[in-house]
């Protein structure tokens, strides 16, 4: 554009009747603008599509539309969950539409631009060949894109929409209508100190538990994954066997497994190691302290083997060039570690640790089948290891506090976004591509 | 939110209901003979009778729980009904737990059964949903309907709202190792007792998940204390909890001490009384008819049953649970499910139900002969309907956890008035 406009001048226009405005306006209604700049049958395609579209669609996505602003008037008649969904499918068609239509105009006009300037309108078969170069791609990518849409816009759009509404228990359609409420069920997860307090102390034990469960587990992996590296050592094969062993077993039955061998009175760890040794038991499912270790430990003995064989492989990738040069250089053991192996395998495997740790943010498996989210912890309604993810479960089945789920799912979305994002942009993977 | 405690409750509560189970049938063996023919005139009479019955549609449908042995069952006596009234009857599998939900999806745009199947617990939700329709019975099938176990019957209202026909119900009794306890202890001294005796090392004289309120109700309230106060008509009123009465602190202080005199293990749960009891290593093990089967091959002839112990010369309440049909809202044929619904759980066809699907049934003229399932149907007599407004899910954590705080060896009193201040809070928040 830029450049047809450089030229804009009245004397080089080889048709300056040609008028590019008329044909944005004559775009109005779709494919007019289109036949103004003489490409007929274009014109025409858009024109029966666009009509097609409005006459089929035009009362679904009106009556759509005011659905989600009313979400229904006649209770047990009008379900208020199908007026939100299909208010959601109304507005993401009309989003469709708005784009179409914006493509059809900009085109147009185009178009008309370009006559002005002396270009030939190129006849029928002309005119498809070169659409089909172009907008090959497009064509491929457009399913999925429309499915995408459907797949995972409209379940977002849902949630999102549900936590603006007053959508639990005692306002279920479909006996009730739901009503917009607002952001009152952010202001109440904040204001209503039965909510404020058991949120601040799950969002708090989230974060602690995310961040030391992973770290941990990334720096067991790192200290085993550079021992085995190291060349004097023997039956290397073996030993990595057994490191990646946990990884083998499901997750969903190694935490049940341990479960039970954590139990107070009857499981093997008290009952064979702890009382023999120190001959009392500790309260691993009693006490939420003692919970939350035994979580953390169980978690790290999981996830450590994903990222040691991540680590194992990267280690055999580091040329053994560097080493050589630093012993020269006379670097000892740890500034050979510092500077040549950290730097290299925090360089490549950045981005999947960074995973790792918004996996475990919402790593629902381990807290719920270990315990449950338990113990009680007294004076308090979530359990002493709950995270947001296992809370908002409870919400969601068992208090069917819909809307609140949906508020915490927001903000637990949100987190984790955030925190990807900025993790991911400032990691040197992203940022210095090449550099080693 | 989510506690172990009231994760296992969830089971428990969904298992009694959903598992193959128990429940008490013939409420007065008395009144159990000659009544199948008469049943069966009435059935007659509303098929040719009475003008105000609507015309007949081609086909109903109903949602049955997945179970193979409930829908063999159900099958049969739908293929019955079929044969006297020529309605066809569609049988749909689909998990009871998740019918509710389904209904909710379904009713409205026309696609729900006809009838569906309920735990009374539900009767809340589905009355605030609007899932099922408001019974109206005929005089004929109010007469029928009369003749079924009345705590089955008001655990399925709302509000003095008739929605559902209770079909079977369940509850909770002693199981006995007659290795190690011969007798069936009369009385709660007697069991405490035996618990002392027999308790030894890892052997146990009488378990129970004790940090359960769903089966320490009994235990907690012999002498008074309730969950929700009732009004005259039986509506419950949620604000009136009795969970902190004298009366069940001092049943709090019973179980305490079991814990205190170690004849309870702690982190008592309902997988390790059961992995116990089938050991052989447990006496006496407080559970519901779900678990015959397991008990059964474990111990085979050495297991028997009995209805919990008496103190103060009182028997034990425990909680019993119904389960039973519900006539979609939104359904076109409300006369003939309600028919069909009535024509399932009538005294013949429980009676076949019972055989085939083990549930006891609600229907108080059906004579059951299985010794096991005796002690069942007497433990009903002594029971109360678990109370089924929304409320009550706000009070099995709360409990559960006050429970376990207890066998830890805290304030009964304290941590109880706690606990009924937290449901509070809790049903201040639902809304």
């Amino acid at each position: 554009m830029a450049r047809i406009n450089s030229q804009y001048d009245q004397d080089t226009l080889v048709n300056p009747k040609h008028n590019p405005t008329v044909a944005a306006l004559l775009s109005v209604i779709p494919g007019l603008g289109q036949m103004y700049n003489k490409r007929y049958v274009k014109g025409a395609v858009l024109f029966i599509l666009f009509a097609a579209f409005v006459i089929v669609m035009i009362e679904f996505i009106s009556t759509g539309l005011q659905g989600l602003i009313t979400l229904g008037e006649v209770p047990r008649e009008d379900d208020s969950r199908v007026f939100l969904s299909n208010g959601i499918i109304s507005l993401i068609l009309t989003v469709f539409f708005l784009g179409f239509y914006y493509l059809n105009i900009q085109d147009a006009l185009k178009d008309a631009k370009r006559i002005q300037l002396g270009w030939k309108v190129p006849n029928m078969r002309e005119g498809f060949r070169n659409a089909w170069d172009t907008s090959f791609p497009y064509l491929l990518i457009a399913p999925g894109l429309f499915l995408l849409m459907f797949v995972v816009v409209f379940p977002l759009l849902y949630m999102i929409f549900i936590a603006f509404t007053n959508f639990n228990l005692y306002n279920a359609p479909p006996r009730e209508i739901l009503e917009w409420i607002g952001f009152q069920n952010f202001i109440n997860l904040f204001t209503i100190n039965e909510w404020r307090n058991t949120f601040v102390n799950v969002l708090s034990w989230t974060l602690i538990w995310t961040f030391v469960a992973t770290t941990l587990q990334i720096a067991l992996a790192m200290f085993l994954a550079v021992i085995t590296n190291d060349p004097r050592l023997k039956f290397k094969k073996l030993i990595r066997t057994v490191f990646i062993l946990p990884w083998a077993v499901p997750a969903f039955v190694t935490i049940i497994i341990f479960s039970a061998l954590f139990h107070d009175t009857f499981g093997a760890i008290n009952t064979q190691i702890i009382i023999p040794l120190f001959g009392e038991g500790i309260p691993w499912l009693q006490n939420a302290t003692w919970t939350k270790i035994a979580l953390i430990m169980i978690q790290v003995w999981l996830g450590f083997p994903f990222i040691y064989a991540l680590f194992t492989g990267v280690l055999q990738g580091i040329s053994s060039d560097w080493y050589e040069a630093a012993d020269i250089d006379g670097a000892s053991r740890w500034q050979k570690f510092r500077n040549i192996t950290f730097p290299h395998l925090m360089f490549a495997t950045a981005p999947l640790l960074i995973m790792q740790y918004s996996f475990n943010f919402n790593n629902f498996n381990v807290i719920y089948l270990f315990n449950q989210g338990g113990p009680a912890v007294r004076g308090q309604t979530a359990g002493g290891s709950d995270i947001l993810i296992s809370w908002v479960f409870g919400l969601t089945f068992e208090n069917q506090q819909y809307n609140m789920a949906a508020a915490v799912s927001i903000i637990l979305g949100i987190l984790v976004a955030t925190f990807a994002f900025f993790q991911f942009r400032r990691s040197r993977s992203f940022k210095e591509e090449g550099t080693f | 939110m989510l506690k172990s405690k009231s994760f296992l409750m969830s089971l428990m509560v969904v298992s009694s209901i959903g598992l193959v189970a128990c429940g008490g049938g013939n409420n007065d063996d008395v009144n159990a003979p000659a009544n199948d023919s008469e049943t069966d005139n009435m059935n007659n009479e509303t098929t040719t009778g009475e003008g105000d019955v609507p015309e007949k549609p081609e086909q109903l449908t109903m949602w049955v729980n997945d179970e193979e042995a409930q829908l063999d069952a159900n099958e049969a006596l739908a293929e019955k009904f079929t044969e006297e009234y020529g309605i066809d009857v569609e049988i749909i599998p689909f998990s009871m737990v998740d019918q509710a939900e389904g209904m909710s999806l379904d009713g409205p745009s026309g696609q729900g059964a006809d009838l569906f199947f309920q735990p009374h617990d539900r009767m809340g939700d589905i009355h605030l949903q609007g899932l099922a329709a408001e019974l109206e019975l005929t005089d004929d099938q109010q007469e029928r309907f009369s003749h079924y176990n009345e705590d089955a019957v008001a655990s399925l209202s709302y509000e003095e709202v008739q929605y559902g026909i209770p079909a079977v119900m369940e509850t909770y009794a002693l199981f006995r190792n007659t290795d190690l306890v011969p007798e069936a202890p009369e009385t709660m001294e007697e069991l405490m007792d035996i618990a002392h005796d027999v308790t030894d090392g890892d052997t146990y004289g009488f378990l129970m998940n004790a940090t359960d309120l769903y089966f320490t109700y009994p235990f907690l309230t012999p002498n008074g204390g309730y969950v929700f106060g009732q009004d005259e008509n039986g509506v419950y009123d949620p604000n009136d909890i009795g969970l902190n009465t004298a009366e069940a602190v001092e049943g709090a202080k019973v179980v305490q001490s079991w814990f205190d005199e170690d004849l309870i293990p702690d982190g008592i749960d309902m997988d390790i009384v059961k992995g116990l009891f089938s050991d052989g290593k447990a006496g006496m093990v407080v559970s519901g008819a779900w678990d015959i089967p397991e008990f059964q091959s474990a111990l085979g002839d050495n297991m028997e049953i009995s209805m919990l112990p008496k103190v103060d010369d009182e028997l034990l309440t425990t909680f019993n649970g119904t389960k039973g049909w519900l006539v979609n809202y939104y359904t076109e044929h409300q006369y003939w499910a309600t028919e069909l619904a009535l024509f399932l759980t009538n005294a013949e066809n429980s009676h076949t139900y019972f055989e085939m699907a083990g549930e006891l049934p609600a229907h108080t003229e059906v004579e059951i002969e299985d010794e096991l399932m005796t002690a069942f149907f007497d433990q009903i007599q002594s029971s109360v309907p678990m109370p089924n407004i929304p409320e009550t899910s706000k009070v099995w954590e709360p409990m559960n956890d006050a429970l376990e705080f207890i066998s830890q060896g805290d304030d009964p009193q304290e941590v109880l008035d706690e606990a009924v201040e937290q449901i509070k809070e809790q049903i201040s928040i639902m809304n």
